[in-house]
């Protein structure tokens, strides 16, 4: 298997797009990718196109090879991939292993959703489609529901406070201020947290992430191709994908999610790394318990304190092993399908030293995408070009 | 809600292989024979967590505010249901019991102390 390289990166802002259709969204961001990998079109052999919601939010499926007709791309096989809001995950891997197979020398990754045009109602409904809805659908649980029973579980195993989890809130929505591609970025107090609505005991308002427009696309190289280019690249290390329960009652432990476990030993065995040797995470804090989890489960804190990490600023910018510097989902956004692509691109940017809300020296990052209950989960290991 | 009878909550059993599962399922995920057949199973089990559901997806809106709720039942199986009555005080462990059936789920309740 060849080495390869992210050499080119391109996002829109996060948030409301109203009126832009999610082609376009897709489009300009792999055209900002292209330019800045000064990758020329003709070079490219695949595209991997992330997108979870598109046909019942928009009527309109068949992304992959719609975007390339708006880019102009060649007569290369172009392919749309889902797995919930791992979608994105899942495009990167997929064209890291055409590369790496030797299928091609460089591929375009592209994530994008469009949902803030939707109803709330009919935005619940599709996210629902990420569940086994024949059993965990028929009960009306729902994907805030699930992360509250992890809470609640989490809080009576560990202690975890709601105080302590106020603090993964304040932090990502702090980091977000930062990044201008973010969403929802703010400076909040325990009190305003505190005091928000109540979504599912005990997830309040602020411990969710927003609904949101946006795409992000990478331009993957084969190493030796990145070498000569004269651009900072980054390396691929690692990038697995793994497969969980498909159901709510199939997970032996609800404060843990198998697919990241496994995901996180396999790309942790495949980069030849230790958790202790990451500089910085992006993972999938789709709740803010949900980060807690994801911090447990990838080995970067020891079970059951993720919640007490983040209280005592170990998970800061600066601290112990910075998560989500970006603001993560909560304040960059989430829109589903490009999420996995877009926590790549952060991840690119601090690697490069270029990013707003910088990680000192950072080396080694990894990104973490989870999708649906559990079900599949990508986990990937990046390195500073010159680092080796 | 106390007092209301107990029942049993519908799951599957393998012929072929005695495998239990909380379904529904087509074939079973042992054996992969298609020899699943329906068994009703005693109702008592355990509270592994709960939550209260306060935004409902659509088809589920008249019924919000509900507490959903996952159950280890004492026959061996870990099944996701309804919870009446929840309390704060019902942590993981409480002893709960089958009390009614919905539309592709079990309802719950605390057996009292």
């Amino acid at each position: 298997m060849r080495d390869v390289s992210v050499l080119g990166i391109g996002s829109t802002a996060f948030g409301r797009h109203a009126g832009t259709p999610i082609e376009a969204l897709a489009a300009t961001a792999a055209a900002q990718a292209l330019e800045d990998a000064g990758v020329e079109r003709r070079e490219l052999g695949a595209l991997y196109l992330g997108n979870f919601v598109s046909g019942p939010l928009n009527g309109q499926e068949v992304l992959a090879g719609m975007v390339a007709d708006r880019l102009g791309l060649p007569n290369i096989p172009c392919t749309k991939v889902e797995g919930a809001c791992a979608s994105g995950g899942i495009a990167f891997r997929h064209a890291m292993l055409a590369i790496a197979s030797g299928q091609c020398d460089a591929a375009l990754v592209v994530g994008a959703e469009t949902m803030t045009h939707a109803s709330n109602a009919e935005v619940t409904a599709a996210l629902n489609c990420a569940m086994d809805n024949r059993s965990d659908g028929a009960s009306g649980l729902t994907f805030p529901g699930l992360f509250g029973m992890a809470w609640r579980l989490h809080a009576a195993r560990y202690g975890t406070t709601r105080r302590q989890v106020s603090a993964v809130v304040r932090k990502n929505k702090a980091n977000g201020l930062r990044n201008p591609l973010a969403q929802m970025g703010a400076e909040l107090t325990d009190e305003v947290i505190e005091q928000s609505q109540m979504i599912c005991d005990p997830l309040q308002l602020y411990d969710c992430c927003p609904v949101s427009d946006g795409a992000a696309a990478l331009v993957l190289v084969a190493r030796d191709r990145a070498k000569g280019s004269g651009r900072p690249a980054v390396d691929v290390l690692a990038s697995a994908q793994t497969r969980g329960a498909a159901r709510i009652a199939g997970h032996a432990d609800l404060c843990s999610f198998e697919a990241t476990v496994s995901a996180a030993r396999r790309a942790y065995e495949m980069a030849g790394i230790a958790p202790g040797d990451v500089d910085l995470v992006e993972l999938h804090d789709c709740f803010s318990i949900a980060e807690v989890v994801d911090s447990e489960d990838l080995g970067l804190i020891p079970r059951g304190q993720g919640a007490a990490w983040a209280a005592e600023g170990r998970t800061a910018v600066g601290g112990d092993i910075p998560i989500n510097p970006s603001g993560g989902l909560l304040a960059k956004g989430h829109p589903v399908g490009a999420t996995g692509v877009s926590q790549i691109y952060e991840a690119v940017l601090q690697l490069r030293g270029q990013h707003p809300n910088q990680v000192k020296d950072a080396e080694i990052a990894l990104t973490h995408n989870l999708g649906g209950t559990g079900v599949v989960c990508t986990v990937s290991v990046l390195r500073r070009g010159d680092a080796a | 809600m106390s007092g209301a009878a107990a029942t049993t909550v519908p799951a599957l059993r393998c012929a072929a292989c005695d495998v239990l599962d909380p379904g529904p399922r087509e074939l079973c995920p042992a054996c992969l024979r298609p020899a699943l057949a329906p068994v009703e199973l005693p109702g008592e089990g355990r509270l592994v967590a709960w939550t209260m559901i306060r935004r409902a997806p659509t088809r589920f809106r008249a019924e919000a505010p509900y507490a959903v709720c996952v159950v280890d039942l004492e026959a061996g199986v870990r099944v996701t249901g309804r919870l009446a009555g929840a309390t704060d005080a019902q942590g993981p462990g409480t002893a709960v019991r089958a009390v009614a059936r919905g539309e592709g789920y079990s309802v719950f309740e605390g057996i009292p102390a």
